[in-house]
């Protein structure tokens, strides 16, 4: 740190030195030809001086050359010589004019190098979240490939009548939800997340969750209903993403009320929001809880460890809904129960299709 | 018909044998190979009726192997792919891919997209049909007309042309880039594309005796839609 510093320090001055002697060099020379020279010759060399040691200076090196230049060019190159005062006025003119031309020229050179340097640093960030965006594909794969054949050869074996085989097929595949939370919480926080928000309709959505629940065997307990169904309510939202929060709420629905009590989904418009609901008949979350709620490992206070999930889903969903301009919250529901609401940004008549 | 040819391309022997195991009852040869450029050698060689391709070989991308295949061979290509991968997934289908199935993946699900794939592609040789029934919906593509349940269903032009593509290509994953321009063609694929879901949703509401559940026209999240087979 200090040695780069001490780097840092010396092409400084070495860059000042250089600009101070350029100019005196400049002068110098100027001087010894000052009989033949015209005001303009002595103004565009100094131009030149300016900009260079604004090049490899900045700007604070730029307008102090450019303001020595300016004295330099009063003092001995206009007659009066030897004095800070002018015999034609109109000399001014030309001495301001050099002042302001190199002052701009300093700021704008100044400012073409910030744009670049941005660029390249928004370049550079680019380029690390395709690597992570890699990476963790890579991961993904490598992890889910011996799932895969754990999987496929439990469920060869399953004609012998082994029950055991049952049991391999079930841990797989919650070896394979506690990957993809930690995948997704790894591309959470390592700002590799892909959003895609389109417009999108409540009814797909809905849809889209009785889908996740089709293959299991409780999917009756799962309703789902608009709040208005004659009308299509839009949202702007990722439709993959929003998939995940309804999907791991549901999910926790069914597996923590009671088995014989529903799991209610609705989706509608409130103002400029498109708000989901996911209600069950469980026992709630107590007060003492609710903050705790949202935060990662969170788990039931009396719950076994082994309920199948790292206590990831809920801190992932409600980082979901942030990441695309929405709210997830957890409010009791009337007559006992759980509700929890996930609130995005609605989509309006701007959005009604064109035929 | 059991003298029928599929082709595994995957570096896993481990996966290779749970696929050759799923495949099994529907082919009566199949083929392995371990890398893409071999196995773009064996479909063209071999001429399989069925092509299932990883994704994640060791030499090339299964863009790469895809879309090789594709320049000489109609054969339907199923696709194995790890999750967190929705934007490979998509540009496979675009390329010409016919579906995919999600690792880790059960047997029971391998074996139903590939008899899909088959029931698809035996319709496709014998095509020239000019109506489609499925359920109680009854396409007539010359008449442009969709009956449900005998009644005359009223679309508008770009819903007619989103449903008979869907139709025409039944069971198949249509990615959204491919819907949007069946639907508005020559159109650049852009802004008008946030739309698609919406005209969905209509088309939805037309034909789906409760649009919540879907019977006929279903989403694949973050690909596209998928109207359902139909026998």
């Amino acid at each position: 740190m200090s040695r780069a510093k001490g780097d840092w320090i010396r092409s400084r001055s070495l860059a000042w030195s250089l600009a101070f002697a350029s100019l005196a060099a400049a002068a110098a020379i100027l001087f010894a030809f000052r009989e033949n020279l015209d005001k303009a010759h002595v103004s565009l060399v100094f131009l030149l001086v300016v900009l260079a040691s604004s090049a490899s200076g900045g700007r604070v090196l730029g307008s102090a050359i450019a303001v020595v230049a300016f004295l330099i060019f009063d003092w001995f190159f206009l007659p009066p010589y030897n004095t800070l005062l002018l015999r034609n006025p109109l000399d001014w003119v030309v001495l301001v004019a050099f002042l302001i031309t190199s002052f701009v020229a300093a700021e704008l050179l100044y400012r073409a190098r910030a744009e670049r340097a941005a660029v390249e640093r928004a370049e550079a960030l680019r380029e690390a979240d395709k690597l992570k965006d890699a990476l963790l594909a890579s991961l993904s794969h490598d992890l889910r490939t011996p799932l895969t054949t754990i999987k496929g050869l439990a469920h060869e074996l399953q004609p012998l009548g082994d029950e055991r085989t049952l049991i391999i097929e079930e841990q797989a595949d919650r070896l394979n939800r506690l990957v993809t939370d930690l995948l997704d919480v790894a591309r959470l926080d390592g700002g590799a997340l892909p959003l895609d928000i389109q417009v999108n309709a409540a009814d797909d959505l809905l849809g889209a969750v009785v889908q996740h629940v089709s293959g299991r065997p409780d999917r009756n307990r799962l309703r789902v209903a608009l709040d208005d169904p004659a009308s299509l309510s839009l949202g702007r939202f990722d439709f993959v993403h929003s998939l995940r929060i309804l999907a791991n709420l549901v999910d926790n629905a069914l597996k923590y009320a009671p088995v014989d009590t529903p799991v209610d989904v609705t989706g509608g418009l409130d103002n400029s929001e498109i708000v989901f609901r996911v209600a069950d008949r469980g026992a709630g979350i107590p007060a003492a809880e609710r903050e705790r709620l949202f935060t990662p490992f969170y788990r039931p206070v009396g719950r076994v460890a082994d309920a199948g999930s790292a206590g990831l889903g809920l801190s992932i969903a409600r980082r979901l809904a942030e990441a695309q301009s929405g709210t997830l919250r957890y409010s009791d529901r009337q007559d006992g129960g759980a509700v929890f609401e996930l609130r995005l940004p609605a989509a309006f008549g701007d959005a009604s299709p064109q035929q | 018909m059991a003298a029928r040819t599929a082709l595994v391309i995957d570096d896993e022997p481990q996966i290779r044998r749970v696929v050759r195991h799923a495949l099994a009852d529907d082919f009566g040869r199949i083929l392995e190979a371990e890398s893409g450029s071999k196995g773009i050698d064996m479909a063209a060689a071999e001429r399989p009726a069925l092509i299932v391709l990883d994704l994640g070989l060791p030499d090339l991308s299964g863009l790469q192997v895809c879309t090789e295949i594709r320049k000489w061979s109609d054969a339907p290509i199923l696709v194995l792919s790890a999750r967190h991968s929705d934007q490979e997934k998509v540009a496979l289908l675009d390329a010409g891919a016919d579906d995919y199935v999600t690792k880790p993946f059960s047997t029971i699900e391998l074996k139903a997209r590939v008899r899909a794939l088959l029931r698809r592609s035996a319709a496709h040789e014998s095509n020239g049909a000019t109506t489609i029934l499925c359920g109680d919906l009854k396409m007539d593509l010359d008449a442009r007309t969709l009956l449900r349940g005998g009644a005359l269903v009223h679309l508008t032009p770009i819903e007619w042309e989103l449903l008979r593509f869907l139709m025409t290509h039944a069971g198949k994953t249509m990615t959204h880039r491919q819907l949007f321009s069946a639907v508005w063609p020559g159109r650049a694929y852009g802004d008008a594309q946030q739309y698609l879901r919406v005209h969905v949703a209509n088309v939805r509401r037309k034909v789906e005796p409760d649009p919540l559940s879907p019977r006929y026209i279903f989403t694949e999240p973050g690909v596209g839609y998928r109207f359902a087979a139909c026998e």
